[in-house]
């Protein structure tokens, strides 16, 4: 469960990243968060492992505050969170196999992550983690030999061989083809099914959103603009929605 | 038009003037050129010698020979390269700007490798000479320290240019920092340093054979010994033993580096 009090986000430049958003996302939800480009979606995910940090209010993760947490309760707080990224985030030179294994650094002490000492078990878990998504022959191949769609599925079995409750995308389809997308999401509603893990993903797509999400959250300029079902989430609503930030834009235009 | 053209042409020769002039100047300035009446002897000299080489110098049981000149030549630079390999790793990392934020630090970093690389391999034996007497030991640590120059910099340049995306995946996953740098950048740097290590290596064979001319140990002692003897003979083997053992560590060394990248 991750919970959201009042966050706020503003950059040093002045900049509004997020403005007092109040969210609940409970355990085994399909979210997917929307908006247009600079809209916040970004920020509002990586404020929630704290890959960001935020100005004001508080994010508890299954109760614990993320915000306060320092040190060794910080790093144990996002062992709990995988994250897959829009441009996949893997270590291009390692093998497949040793870039779901980094999921596992979180576990095991400093010294034997500088010697890159991990269990067997951790290997086998690794395995079944490419197995799930389907990419387990691709094992020893460097990562950077693989096509996008590949890469993509080892950074979800990196998150998987994480063993989190909670897993963010940002935008993990987003330099997909349309083929690929349809795999890579199928894979995260499976996951998010089979093992109960919650998701929480950014689309800019509200057609992809409807089809996957249990929950969506439509963003805009920073603050949250829609929370409901999928069925509420009609293209009459978002059209107004994005109707009413060009009819902003347009002032701020004429205003300047 | 007509006044734009004559600017361009009277531009274009005041140039040309200018060059002319400098040319003419250096020129002047040169010493007259003297041919010493021994010279075409000496060069003829070196060329039989290297043609009849001193073939008993290459292997002597009872001590100073070929061999051992030039694998105390290898050592040195063997030495140095290891030396200078381990002492450029924290400055590269901290001259690179994608590691270390702060700009100050970074600065400082790439002050001190240029510092470095101000020195001649030459200047620094001198200078090692003085500090712990002539001999191998000068040759080894003014390779070591002259290497890190070079080597900082070239891979302190490598690491700016490597793709970190990965690097926040792994703080995401609750890496702390070592843990980070050494899934994130350790592999994406290693094959580039290595690759940098084996061409230092080949710099500092050819280095280390004249090293020995100013008393840093090493083959190029018993060259200028036999040079200045004039055993031509002497000469001409242990120039071909430069040749040969310089140009098969450039192969051995060009192979590992292709298969490193």
């Amino acid at each position: 469960m991750i919970e959201l009090q009042g966050v706020s986000k503003t950059y040093p430049d002045g900049t509004v990243g997020l403005n007092n958003i109040n969210l609940t996302i409970d355990s085994g939800e399909f979210v997917v968060i929307v908006g247009l480009s600079g809209a916040g979606k970004s920020t509002l995910l990586r404020s929630m492992n704290r890959l960001i940090d935020i100005t004001e209010g508080d994010i508890l993760v299954n109760g614990a505050s993320i915000t306060k947490a320092k040190g060794q309760s910080l790093y144990d707080i996002r062992r709990n969170i995988g994250m897959i990224f829009q441009n996949f985030n893997l270590v291009r030179r390692s093998s497949v196999l040793r870039n779901v294994l980094s999921g596992r650094v979180g576990y095991h002490s400093t010294l034997r992550m500088i010697f890159g000492l991990f269990p067997k078990a951790d290997k086998q878990l690794a395995l079944e983690a490419l197995k799930r998504v389907h990419i387990e022959d691709k094992a020893y191949n460097r990562a950077d030999q693989l096509s996008g769609g590949q890469q993509q599925r080892v950074s979800i079995a990196r998150a998987l061989a994480q063993e989190a409750e909670i897993i963010l995308a940002d935008e993990p389809v987003a330099s997909l083809d349309p083929v690929t997308t349809t795999h890579v999401m199928d894979d995260l509603k499976r996951i998010n099914q089979d093992l109960g893990i919650t998701m929480v993903v950014n689309l800019h797509s509200i057609e992809l959103a409807r089809t996957y999400a249990t929950r969506i959250i439509g963003l805009d300029a920073g603050e949250v603009v829609f929370d409901g079902s999928p069925q509420d989430a009609t293209d009459d609503v978002f059209a107004h929605i994005y109707q009413r930030r060009q009819m902003t834009e347009e002032r701020v235009q004429s205003a300047t | 038009m007509t006044k734009q053209r004559l600017y361009v042409y009277s531009r274009r020769l005041l140039i040309i003037a200018a060059v002319v002039l400098i040319y003419v100047w250096a020129i002047l300035g040169l010493p007259v050129i003297e041919i010493k009446e021994t010279s075409m002897e000496v060069m003829g000299s070196i060329f039989s010698g290297l043609l009849q080489p001193d073939l008993d110098y290459i292997y002597d049981p009872a001590g100073e020979d070929l061999l051992r000149g030039l694998l105390d030549t290898l050592a040195i630079a063997f030495l140095g390269t290891v030396i200078a390999g381990f002492l450029c790793i924290p400055f590269s990392f901290m001259a690179s700007s994608n590691i270390v934020k702060t700009r100050a630090i970074v600065g400082t970093n790439k002050f001190i490798l240029s510092f470095i690389r101000v020195f001649p391999d030459i200047v620094l034996a001198l200078l090692f000479i003085k500090a712990v007497g002539p001999g191998a030991f000068a040759g080894v640590l003014a390779l070591g320290i002259g290497a890190v120059g070079m080597l900082g910099k070239l891979i302190s340049e490598s690491i700016e240019g490597v793709d970190l995306s990965a690097r926040e995946a792994l703080i995401a996953t609750g890496g702390n920092p070592i843990k980070t740098f050494m899934f994130a950048i350790v592999p994406e740097v290693l094959p580039n340093f290595f690759s940098f290590i084996m061409y230092r290596l080949e710099v500092n064979v050819r280095a280390a054979t004249v090293l020995g001319v100013i008393g840093a140990g090493g083959i190029g002692t018993p060259l200028i010994f036999a040079l200045s003897v004039r055993d031509w003979e002497r000469v001409g083997i242990i120039l071909l033993g430069i040749i040969v053992m310089v140009t098969v560590i450039d192969i051995i060394s060009g192979k590992i580096r292709a298969r490193l990248t």
